[in-house]
């Protein structure tokens, strides 16, 4: 496989890899107000095969954030012990908003090597049609 | 008759797809690399297709597919302008005052 269709595999895994944690993103958007639950984290990893690195990247297995759970003061709550707090979530909208925002930037110039892969295999075809 | 369907199957069998190319046992190194080329060319056109089924029915996502059809198309382009340049040199020759 040639250099260019390589460029264009591994920016296809970074894209693949961004859909990912935009993915993780959103659920951890859409439970910051389920009880105990903890942020997700997507670690990326080099991809290995046949025990060589092949410069492509992937979502590895989902990590928890292990921090400390904040204690919600509401004693109508069902989960309220008997102080009248119950566990929330530890997802803070602001973190998840700059790391939805990192997601969508990377992706775009994961698309801008594509393309730009896609114009310099073009043009080399182009020079061979004179 | 049975003998008839049997012989439709061998020729169906003898018939290779037409993007395959000539099994090359003793040929020379172009035409070794040319094999080559043909081979990587049907393999590329072959996993686009799959791919694309796949997408269709969900097993794949849509990054595969963009980037499988983008590598189908140029290679596509580099056979198109191949062939081009072949018959392009071939009329060349037949336009020769002998």
């Amino acid at each position: 496989m040639s250099d260019l269709m390589q460029t264009l595999a591994a920016s296809a895994s970074g894209m693949k890899a961004q859909a990912a944690r935009l993915r993780h993103v959103s659920e951890n958007i859409a439970n910051a107000d389920t009880p105990g639950y903890r942020r997700k984290t997507t670690p990326f990893e080099t991809m290995v095969e046949a025990g060589r690195t092949t410069g492509m990247v992937r979502a590895g297995n989902v990590q928890l954030d292990k921090s400390e759970l904040p204690s919600v003061f509401d004693p109508g709550h069902p989960m309220a012990d008997e102080s009248g707090h119950y566990q929330g979530s530890n997802v803070d909208m602001v973190i998840e908003i700059a790391d939805a925002r990192e997601a969508q930037r990377s992706y775009e110039a994961n698309l801008k090597m594509f393309d730009q892969a896609r114009q310099m295999s073009t043009s080399l075809l182009d020079l061979l049609r004179r | 008759m049975d003998i008839h369907s049997s012989l439709a199957a061998e020729q169906y069998a003898a018939t290779r797809p037409i993007t395959a190319p000539k099994p090359v046992s003793d040929g020379q190194g172009a035409e070794i690399d040319f094999a080559k080329f043909a081979t990587e060319f049907a393999n590329t056109l072959q996993n686009s297709e799959n791919v694309a089924k796949a997408a269709m029915t969900g097993d794949a996502d849509p990054h595969a597919l963009v980037q499988a059809l983008a590598q189908t198309e140029l290679a596509i382009e580099t056979a198109v302008t191949v062939r081009d340049k072949v018959v392009e040199a071939y009329q060349e020759i037949l336009r020769m005052p002998v």
